[in-house]
């Protein structure tokens, strides 16, 4: 469970990472958003077997990179790898960042939307664009138990072969080999599964991202995961790149005394010092609860 | 024995004797807690006088005003030695810097020499006179006002004492409401008088404590990364009262030195202190980047013919860096 969070964990702070470039509200890029969507290369993968998340987005503009794209938490699933492609043609940017991850249980497991922050080119307003949500369905036989199956199988067959030919001697050969032709296990239908319509494009709701944030600060205790969970938090009022906590305060989101006190408490838990540390964490996670029992 | 134990009740103390200057009031504190010097610059009768006068007062400390006009003479200040005739030796007599705040009213109406004999004293908080040198008293705070309309008969401060100036503050002229109070509260009687409410002792225990106030190594890199872009300042745009977009890196001709950094360093532990916090947050250093910046960059002669002002490109500059 630890490992899976901590995947997450840095999942999420790679994302925040490549978010936090100096730009300010000001600097979002400008993009004329034609499609953004979250895809599986399989809608029933297999246990402890990888499959891939599909982030594709594509722009009207030309692009060297995307700034302020954030990957959704994956908290259910192990982070194996992550790779982006980008590719720009006169007609627009295709942008595709591919993340390797693998299940360890059986079950549905749901990805939130991936979300990008930008100045909408046709209007010249910031927004904020999410992907659909993706449902894949965990299955239990796992690929590697049913290689190693066949590889026993193979393996008797052969030892087989071998007796025979000591029996039979060459001229038995022939017949052998066609014993062995009719013992080949016959290919195995597979059966291909229409990938499932994506369900409505939904934006997780607030009180669950607090329960992501307080999952997240509850796994890894550390001033990194607080520093995370602040800039997630920041991000779900709207805050910008290069805003202090007084900037964060005065927006109007800010303005119920819990979400103030959730505010304060995690940025004394990004700026105290090592001995305060523990204690911070503590009121901010207490902080968390009481906002997600506000949002409720 | 004086009760005050928090920087807060000297905060209030003044503030109940000065109308509105809230920006004021803290720099004065700031200072104080970072064991600085500040320069208030602004029009006359903006009560900075009064601040330094009430600070003093409400310190229990000693205090002198120092009116520098231009035939004052360093020994003026620091003090000389005299030949006594009756025991036949020279005797040293200590000037008015000995004191723990010292008011240098309008500071650059005295010519290069005095001011440089305020560097020694400023910087290594100490006087020599003659062959012998004497420490200052701790606390020591110089508290210096300057006149920016006033140019006639009046010098440019050194850009060495300059630096030695923690920091340096505009002084704004007050809203409708605050000058409505000054009317009320000040049609009667001079000035309120200002009680003591803390020890020197006591200015000494918070500086130990705004000492020990953390900051964070994000932090650090935010308060370096301010200081480095005054000195280049290329990717900071400015947008002059024209329209025109300039590029800080041409109004500016040297940037801020490492006292700088320090400065800010200083500044934010001290804000955060009198916040009541043990940390220093991103808040305390955007708050006084302006004050410790705007005396140590040298801004050349565009600044004026773009018509832009020192503040608005530190503005920007500030800006530019994002904060952690």
């Amino acid at each position: 469970m630890v490992k899976r969070t901590a995947a997450a964990l840095a999942l999420a702070a790679a994302a925040i990472v490549t978010a936090q470039r100096p730009v300010s509200a000001q600097a979002l890029m400008r993009l004329a958003v034609q499609s953004f969507t979250l895809s599986s290369d399989s809608a029933r993968p297999r246990v402890d077997e990888p499959f891939h998340l599909i982030v594709a987005l594509r722009v009207r503009q030309r692009l060297d990179q995307v700034a302020n794209l954030q990957l959704p938490m994956l908290a259910d699933v192990e982070l194996l790898g992550d790779e982006r492609q980008t590719v720009s043609t006169p007609n627009g940017t295709q942008y595709r960042e591919t993340i390797t991850v693998v299940a360890h249980r059986v079950g549905a497991i749901t990805f939130a939307p991936a979300t990008l922050q930008a100045i909408d080119a046709r209007d010249g307003k910031p927004k904020q664009w999410f992907t659909n949500g993706l449902t894949v369905y965990v299955s239990g036989v796992s690929a590697p138990a049913l290689r190693q199956e066949a590889g026993l199988m193979l393996q008797r067959v052969a030892a087989a072969l071998r007796l025979l030919l000591w029996a039979l001697g060459v001229a038995a050969i022939v017949a052998v080999i066609v014993v062995v032709l009719r013992r080949r296990p016959r290919p195995i239908a597979v059966t291909v599964i229409p990938p499932e319509p994506p369900p409505p494009i939904l934006a997780r709701s607030r009180g669950e991202q607090f329960e992501d944030a307080l999952t997240v600060l509850r796994a890894e205790r550390t001033r990194a995961s607080a520093v995370v969970v602040r800039t997630a938090i920041w991000r779900m009022l709207g805050a910008g790149d290069g805003e202090t906590l007084g900037d964060v305060l005065r927006r109007p989101e800010s303005a119920d005394p819990v979400m103030r006190g959730l505010l304060i408490a995690l940025e004394r838990s990004a700026f105290t010092y090592d001995g305060d540390l523990r204690g911070a964490i503590e009121d901010a996670c207490a902080a968390l609860e009481r906002s997600i029992g506000s949002a409720t | 024995m004086i009760g005050a134990r928090r920087p807060d009740d000297l905060r209030n103390a003044l503030a109940h004797t000065i109308v509105g200057q809230q920006g004021v009031i803290e720099a004065l504190l700031l200072a104080l807690l970072s064991n600085g010097h500040i320069l208030l610059e602004g029009p006359p009768g903006l009560a900075k006088t009064l601040a330094c006068r009430s600070l003093a007062a409400a310190l229990e400390g000693e205090f002198k005003r120092i009116q520098f006009t231009p035939d004052l003479l360093p020994s003026d200040i620091v003090g000389t030695r005299i030949f006594d005739q009756r025991e036949s030796a020279f005797a040293t007599v200590l000037g008015p810097i000995f004191a723990n705040v010292v008011l240098a009213d309008e500071i650059n109406r005295a010519p290069a020499k005095v001011q440089s004999a305020l560097l020694e004293a400023m910087q290594e908080r100490q006087v020599t006179i003659g062959p012998q040198s004497y420490p200052l008293p701790d606390p020591f705070v110089v508290m210096a006002t300057m006149n920016p309309l006033d140019s006639e008969g009046t010098y440019a401060l050194p850009i060495a004492q300059m630096d030695r100036f923690l920091m340096k503050v505009n002084v704004g002229y007050p809203s409708r409401d605050e000058e409505l109070q000054i009317l009320d509260r000040f049609a009667v009687a001079d000035t309120q008088p200002v009680r003591a409410v803390a020890t020197l002792d006591d200015i000494r225990s918070w500086r130990e404590q705004a000492h020990n106030v953390h900051i964070d190594e994000k932090l650090k890199r935010y308060i370096v990364d301010l200081v480095t872009i005054t000195r280049n300042a290329d990717r900071v745009a400015v947008r002059a009262p024209s329209g025109t977009s300039l590029r800080a890196s041409e109004l500016i001709d040297y940037g801020a030195s490492p006292r700088a950094t320090l400065a800010l360093a200083f500044l934010a532990r001290g804000r955060a202190l009198l916040a009541g916090r043990d940390f220093a947050l991103p808040d305390d250093v955007r708050a006084v980047a302006a004050h410790a910046l705007r005396h140590r960059i040298g801004f050349n002669y565009r600044l004026t013919t773009e018509g832009t002002s020192a503040d608005r490109v530190i503005e920007a500059m500030i800006a530019a860096i994002p904060a952690p």
